[in-house]
């Protein structure tokens, strides 16, 4: 009986610290920007626009330079709860300007703050896990130019179960990947893998094109397929090479649109899309072009 | 040829009919199709896919210069239904008349630019239409839901 008991206790134990572990945040090796160029911001700028930072962490309806104000403070509303955009600005306090490179990277890379607590996925690193250090690093060297804004943006509004970050460990090992979404081969065009990185990392399209599926893991097997908007009402449209998506654009009509936001019909983007226009217009054209392309190359869906 | 134009705007804006007022939805969106329609003349001018003409460039500032003046008319107090029309229109209705505001005086600018006879040429049509086609993205950004 002695014997069970402790048979029982010990399971429990090392089930319990196997839980632990699982649901404990999982920074980067210490040597993972080994090797790296020191930070350039004007690089930086271009990684990010591409981000789309500014749509979440700026102020609402600002414009021109006020967008460089990373003062955070948007409430994205989702079935978990509502997440509040964090301030990001440079400031020591408030914002993330006491940050190292390293603290930085494994905010991006791995959705891990400082203290080795999880983020929670709002924060799209889920995508973000897909760019290169060197391109996190230079992020961050232009971020650190930016002006530091004061004050906190305020906590996210979440009921149990979702309130305890705990679970998120659990989520990313079901959800959480840095590998390519789409197999392109070896012998991809240079633009095509260029679009891709720029897709599925920094540009973190897949977060509200693709369907979720339960508890709230993007659907790879419908990698851009469209779906019901995360936030409010109406859906997200399909932008695979399809009927259903955008398979009669050419690749000029979709760098068009991501320039200017007309469609090849001339309606104009609104909405949130209309931000992502706004930061992609700020991109090198060939950056647009290499977008065109991955889309273009894609596996069509419904 | 600026004859026909001259007669498809003119029966485009000829707004203040009764079917007009009961059913402000469908005006606007009329109205939204116009200003589309000539962003489609207007565009492939500008990016070198249609032969520039200043007749043609008139007609498309004049269709803008009418919408600014007449949409925001259209969007009454609960009609937002099952359209793309953001709540924000209702929640601001300051913020979303300057957007028209906007809309109107740069439309205005390019129409009093573009003359009698359109402008001359496509530098000129460039400098008239892009701030008013700016107004497109701004005011869907904030008023449009998608």
């Amino acid at each position: 009986m002695r014997r069970i008991v402790y048979l029982a206790a010990g399971v429990v134990v090392i089930g319990g610290v196997a839980a632990w572990f699982m649901a404990s945040a999982q920074p980067l090796e210490s040597s993972a920007l080994n090797g790296l160029e020191p930070g350039d911001a004007a690089r930086g700028e271009q990684v990010f626009w591409a981000g789309g930072c500014v749509s979440c962490h700026s102020r609402t309806n600002a414009q021109g330079d006020e967008q460089l104000e990373l003062a955070g403070g948007l409430a994205i509303k989702s079935d978990f709860g509502t997440f509040v955009a964090p301030n990001i600005s440079p400031h020591p306090e408030d914002g993330i300007g006491s940050w190292s490179d390293m603290d930085f990277a494994n905010a991006m890379l791995r959705g891990v703050s400082p203290e080795g607590r999880h983020y929670y996925p709002a924060f799209p690193y889920t995508s973000y896990a897909r760019m290169s250090e060197q391109d996190v690093v230079d992020l961050f060297a232009f971020m650190k130019t930016l002006p530091p804004v004061e004050g906190d943006a305020g906590e996210h509004d979440l009921p149990f179960p979702f309130s305890v970050r705990a679970g998120v460990g659990l989520w990313k090992m079901l959800y959480f990947s840095d590998n390519p979404v789409v197999a392109l081969g070896d012998d991809v065009d240079p633009a095509i893998a260029r679009g891709q990185y720029l897709v599925e990392g920094p540009g973190h399209c897949g977060e509200c094109h693709s369907p979720r599926g339960f508890g709230g893991g993007t659907d790879t097997s419908r990698w851009l397929a469209g779906g019901p908007a995360m936030a409010g009402d109406g859906r997200v449209p399909n932008i695979t090479p399809s009927s259903d998506g955008i398979g009669s654009w050419s690749a000029d009509d979709i760098a068009y649109y991501l320039e200017s936001g007309f469609t090849p019909d001339f309606d104009s983007a609104g909405g949130e899309m209309a931000k992502v226009v706004r930061n992609m217009a700020k991109l090198p054209a060939e950056d647009r072009d290499a977008i065109a392309a991955y889309l273009k190359a894609i596996p069509p869906h419904p | 040829m600026k004859k026909l134009f001259a007669s498809v705007i003119v029966l485009m804006l000829a707004g203040g009919s009764a079917s007009a007022q009961d059913d402000p939805v469908k005006s606007r969106q009329a109205l939204m199709d116009a200003a589309a329609g000539a962003a489609g003349i207007a565009i492939p001018m500008l990016r070198g896919e249609m032969e520039y003409h200043p007749a043609v460039a008139k007609a498309a500032i004049a269709t803008f210069y009418g919408v600014s003046r007449s949409a925001h008319v259209f969007f009454p107090e609960g009609s937002a239904g099952e359209t793309k029309a953001a709540p924000r229109i209702w929640e601001d209705p300051e913020g979303f008349q300057a957007a028209f505001a906007k809309f109107e005086e740069t439309a205005t600018a390019a129409f009093e630019a573009a003359g009698e006879d359109g402008p001359p040429d496509l530098k000129a049509f460039q400098q008239a239409v892009a701030p008013v086609l700016d107004n497109c993205g701004t005011c869907h950004e904030n008023y449009r839901l998608e």
